[in-house]
């Protein structure tokens, strides 16, 4: 852990810090001495940074920004952490599995990869969205779990077909290494070869990737919440962000406040993956 | 005669997470314009780092670059990057072991063969094709026009070797640095690659250094051969010279271990033992020592320096081949 | 049309290869003729050379006897199995007593693993033994293939040079005991110095585990020093096959000479009398009608372009596959 953090350069570490302070939020967040993120205090709406009480400040009907921003992180973090989770063993079982076993297979997995991702994120979340999420009588709202369900659906199939890919392209430049030849021509069996060599070989470059999905993923669930058809009565900061979009020249820091948190969130996983990808194609220049 | 390119005192060193690794340690040569010279030695002896120090090639914020290269009456390594850039192509051009990473796997030949002729010597668009299928005719490719449309991954090891020969040989450079350009090749087609340098070489009065772990490559090749074991050359001299008198234990053992085609069938090989001192740790004698059935004590603790026979024949050894001093053979 | 001429009593070989036809699809409709129609033996002990040039078809014959690549057709019998018609599992365990090693070395190791789990995987694989007696296994192939267990057991393939990376792979493909190695170009990638040092170890070991080899290479200069027969392919087919003391001292087949007289000698006074053979292969998707070699042989006639010449005796134990062979 130790020589891992040596390698990192300075912006990745002050990300990996921001990362480490989120993630410590996420844990502690319901325990921490904040206010109530969901009761408003009559007596300050709408004040600025560094107000007595409300080191963030509050929104324009006196919620407390810190704890809303605290409690976002839970939902947002929480959602993206699953989503790419759960893509991630999706796409990475598929990309490889289709590059190993090539022929039709390979072919339609790789066409159904292509076809998802020439489609825009946000107009693929939004569409699955639109035809899982509407009931067929409108006047019957959906659920909230369901809704969030959905909305983790959505963002799973977004981060398929990413992971999937990259997967599918490390399995295929190291399915034809002469060592896994060795290992079949030693009466190795399929199962084995595929998770003693390739998954191993596979997994640095999904790794690196996979932070880049989360960021994806956090702004994707960001737009979809703008949009309202997030998570509505929920607070991740796509949804604070929204709800509070008209009220900007009252109480500016009720938007800002979300939006830098978010961004540098988004900002500090790409820098990340960014770095772990470059560490990852010098190592593979010397093997 | 004149020099075209003269080493005086290269050592290159790079930094490394396991200490200072002197790669090239000291090496003086001198390149009459017009011949051909041979730069052998096992893996890992320094060749491709002297070949690239040379041609000012080497980057990176962990190498130091010592001593002086000059360069038809320029001294390169006082010059900066951009001048010698400008050398490049007209003045010295290269040809790399590996033909397919050294060209671009999307581009097609016809680019990637017009492109300096138009970016270093001006031609217009029709101009470089014309010039190219020239080219192509000249290292001998069936059907150049055909050529120019094909993507490197179309071709066999030895039409890229051809290729790549094509692109150095375009602004017509006075000096081709050739880094084993058969060592990734079928021994048929390094024999047509060979017999082409040499060709290309007389025909348009080039100087060539050919670098290569083979003394078969180097002997029907090039008129002289520099020897090189752990960043030092250890013995120079005119090729028939040096296969005639070999003064080095190390050049005899390298000359030994090759299969040779007119050996005994089933007969066991002679090989050198052991390998290369370690470069970030060199031992205080002879580099060879450990490994040289004509070792004695001293070449154990005092480094030899290059001595100088007759017939410009140069070797670094306390107990060269050939001599009356007597010894034990351990 | 059978061209089995040099084939001999099937209870007195290892292997008998019939009329393996291995073909490859690509993209057009089109069949890449990689090998074509090839019949050899190969007797207990001996060694045999495979040699010719780069896309002749040297790797996927390698590949096909050991069904790695399924052939199209013909016959592949090793001690009396078909192993042509055996089931996966059979074929399975089948393959442990041939083994195979590959031309490189770095990317024949899997580079996450340390040596030592290198070697013992086939071990692993088929179960043999406990951990302690793996481990003494690998030390002892370590020994055996000349490198030093206490420093190389832990450390990764990566680190080592393409000759060391050689002898580990041949330890592991020694680790099951196999009765044959097929070694497929074993040291092109080397350094001569190497080489030779790679070249005795496999004489050395065939020895000591009483092996039969079949070596590809396209270095006529490479073989001489560890083969007993040799046989030349061109294109797919068997241009020529004989002892190596008979293809030295009189190649027979135009090709052959060729080939022989590639090779770089060591000596600047040297004169190469250079058969003339210029060019490359043509294309396996269309080969030449009749003799394959025929679009680069200095002795073609009509007669090459409409017939293809049969595999026949010229000599003892030497047989060629062509309309004029060389005096
Ligand atoms: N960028 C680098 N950083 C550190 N060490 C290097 C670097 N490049 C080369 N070396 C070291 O310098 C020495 C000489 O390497 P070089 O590539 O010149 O050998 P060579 O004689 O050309 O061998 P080969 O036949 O394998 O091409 C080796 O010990 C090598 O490991
Ligand atoms: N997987 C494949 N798909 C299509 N063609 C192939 C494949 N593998 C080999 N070939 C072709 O088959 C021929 C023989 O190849 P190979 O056995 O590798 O030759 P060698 O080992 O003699 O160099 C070549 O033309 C090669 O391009
Ligand atoms: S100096 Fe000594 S060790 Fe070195 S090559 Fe000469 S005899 Fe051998
Ligand atoms: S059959 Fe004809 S073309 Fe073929 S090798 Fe013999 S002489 Fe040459
Ligand atoms: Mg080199
Ligand atoms: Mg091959």
């Amino acid at each position: 852990m130790r020589k891992l953090w040596s390698t990192f350069n300075l912006p990745t570490k002050i990300s990996t810090v921001w990362v480490m302070i989120v993630l410590f939020f996420v844990v502690t967040g319901s325990f921490l001495p904040l206010p109530n993120p969901t009761e408003y205090d009559p007596d300050a709406s709408g004040v600025g940074l560094f107000s007595p009480g409300h080191i963030l400040g509050t929104d324009i009907n006196g919620y407390d920004l810190l704890s809303n921003v605290v409690n976002g992180a839970r939902i947002s973090i929480l959602i993206a952490l699953i989503s790419v989770g759960v893509g991630g063993l999706i796409g990475s079982a598929i990309g490889i599995g289709s590059a190993y076993i090539r022929g039709k297979l390979d072919i339609v997995v790789n066409l159904l990869f292509n076809i998802l991702l020439s489609i825009p994120n946000l107009v693929l979340g939004l569409a699955l969205v639109a035809i899982l999420a509407t009931s067929a009588d409108p006047s019957i709202p959906i659920d909230p779990n369901r809704r969030v369900f959905i909305i983790i659906f959505s963002l799973t199939t977004i981060i398929i077909p990413i992971l999937g890919r990259i997967a599918r392209g490390a399995t295929l430049s190291w399915v034809n290494r002469e060592f896994i030849v060795a290992a079949r021509s030693m009466g190795m069996k399929d199962r084995h070869i595929i998770f003693k060599h390739i998954v191993p070989n596979v997994l640095p470059a999904i790794y690196a990737v996979i932070f880049l999905a989360i960021g994806v993923v956090i702004v994707a669930e960001g737009a979809l919440s703008l949009l309202g058809v997030g998570i509505i009565d929920g607070v991740s900061w796509g949804a604070m962000i929204g709800r509070v979009a008209g009220d900007f020249t009252y109480a500016p820091q009720s938007m800002y406040v979300p939006v830098v948190v978010l961004a540098l969130t988004v900002i500090a996983f790409n820098q990340i993956g960014d770095h772990l990808r470059s560490q990852l194609d010098s190592r593979e220049g010397k093997i | 005669m004149s020099s075209i390119l003269k080493l005086e005192n290269l050592k290159v060193r790079f930094s490394t997470h396991r200490g200072q690794l002197e790669a090239v340690r000291g090496v003086d040569l001198d390149i009459q314009v017009g011949t051909s010279i041979g730069i052998v030695g096992e893996s890992g002896s320094g060749k491709t780092v002297m070949s690239r120090a040379a041609m000012g090639l080497l980057t990176g914020s962990n190498v130091t670059r010592e001593g002086r290269v000059t360069f038809d009456g320029k001294v390169l390594s006082e010059m900066s990057r951009e001048d010698v850039r400008n050398e490049f192509g007209t003045g010295m051009a290269m040809i790399f072991q590996d033909p397919m990473t050294a060209l671009n796997p999307v581009r097609r030949i016809g680019s990637q063969l017009q492109e300096s002729l138009r970016v270093r010597l001006g031609m217009s668009r029709k101009e470089a094709r014309a010039r190219s299928i020239e080219l192509l005719t000249l290292v001998r490719i069936p059907e150049p026009k055909h050529m120019l449309r094909k993507f490197p991954s179309q071709l066999s090891g030895g039409m890229r070797q051809r290729i790549m020969i094509a692109i150095a040989i375009s602004c017509n450079p006075k000096l081709l640095f050739a880094d084993e350009p058969t060592t990734a090749l079928d021994v048929t087609v390094q024999a047509q690659i060979l017999e082409l340098l040499t060709d290309l070489r007389k025909r348009l009065n080039m100087t060539m250094v050919l670098v290569t772990h083979d003394l078969g490559v180097v002997a029907g090749n090039t008129d002289y051969v520099a020897v090189m074991y752990a960043g030092e050359i250890v013995e120079q001299a005119p090729t028939t010279e040096l296969f005639a008198n070999m003064k080095m234990p190390y050049t005899e053992a390298l000359f030994k271990s090759i299969p040779n085609i007119q050996m005994k069938a089933g007969s066991r090989l002679p090989v050198i033992e052991g390998r290369l001192p370690d470069p970030t740790d060199r031992p205080p004698g002879c580099g060879f020592a450990a490994r040289c059935s004509y070792a004695q004590d001293k070449c154990f603790t005092e480094h030899p320096e290059l001595e100088v026979a007759k017939d410009g024949h140069l070797y670094r050894c306390w107990f060269p081949l050939g001599d009356s001093v007597p010894r034990k053979v351990s | 049309m059978t061209n089995h001429a040099h084939l001999r009593k099937d209870s007195d070989v290892l292997l008998r290869v019939e009329d393996l036809v291995v073909e490859f699809k690509v993209p057009g409709n089109k069949v890449v003729n990689a090998v074509s129609s090839v019949s050899f033996d190969v007797k207990e002990g001996e060694t045999l050379a495979v040699v010719g040039e780069s896309g002749c078809g040297k790797t996927t014959l390698g590949k096909a006897l050991l069904q790695i690549q399924k052939p199209k057709s013909g016959n592949v019998r090793f001690e009396g199995n078909e192993l042509t018609s055996l089931s996966k599992n059979d074929l399975r365990s089948a393959r442990t007593s041939i083994q195979m090693i590959f031309q490189d070395p770095i990317s024949s190791l899997d580079p996450r693993m340390t040596v030592r789990q290198i070697v013992e995987e086939p071990l692993w694989i088929w179960s043999k033994g406990d951990e302690n007696e793996r481990l003494e296994k690998v030390k002892t192939l370590l020994n055996n293939v000349g490198l030093d267990p206490e420093l190389v057991l832990d450390r990764k393939s990566y680190e080592f040079s393409g000759g060391q990376c050689q002898r580990i792979s041949i330890a592991r493909s020694l680790a099951l005991e196999p009765k044959m190695l097929i070694c497929d170009e074993p040291v092109s990638a080397l350094d001569v110095s190497i080489q030779a040092q790679i070249l005795n170890l496999l004489n050395d070991m065939k020895d000591r585990y009483g092996l039969t080899l079949i070596f590809i290479s396209h270095d006529l200069s490479v073989v001489k020093a560890i083969s007993t027969r040799i046989m030349v392919m061109y294109l797919g087919k068997v241009c020529e096959i004989g002892t190596t003391e008979s293809i030295y001292a009189k190649p027979a087949h135009h090709y052959t000479a060729a080939l022989i007289s590639s090779v770089p000698v060591p000596d600047p006074t040297h004169k190469v009398e250079r058969t003339p053979i210029t060019g490359e292969p043509p294309s396996p998707v269309d080969p030449p009608s009749g003799c394959r070699f025929r679009t680069r042989c200095p002795a073609a006639t009509e007669l090459c372009a409409t017939e293809e010449p049969m595999l026949r005796e010229v000599s003892d134990g030497q047989f060629v596959a062509c309309h004029y062979p060389r005096a």
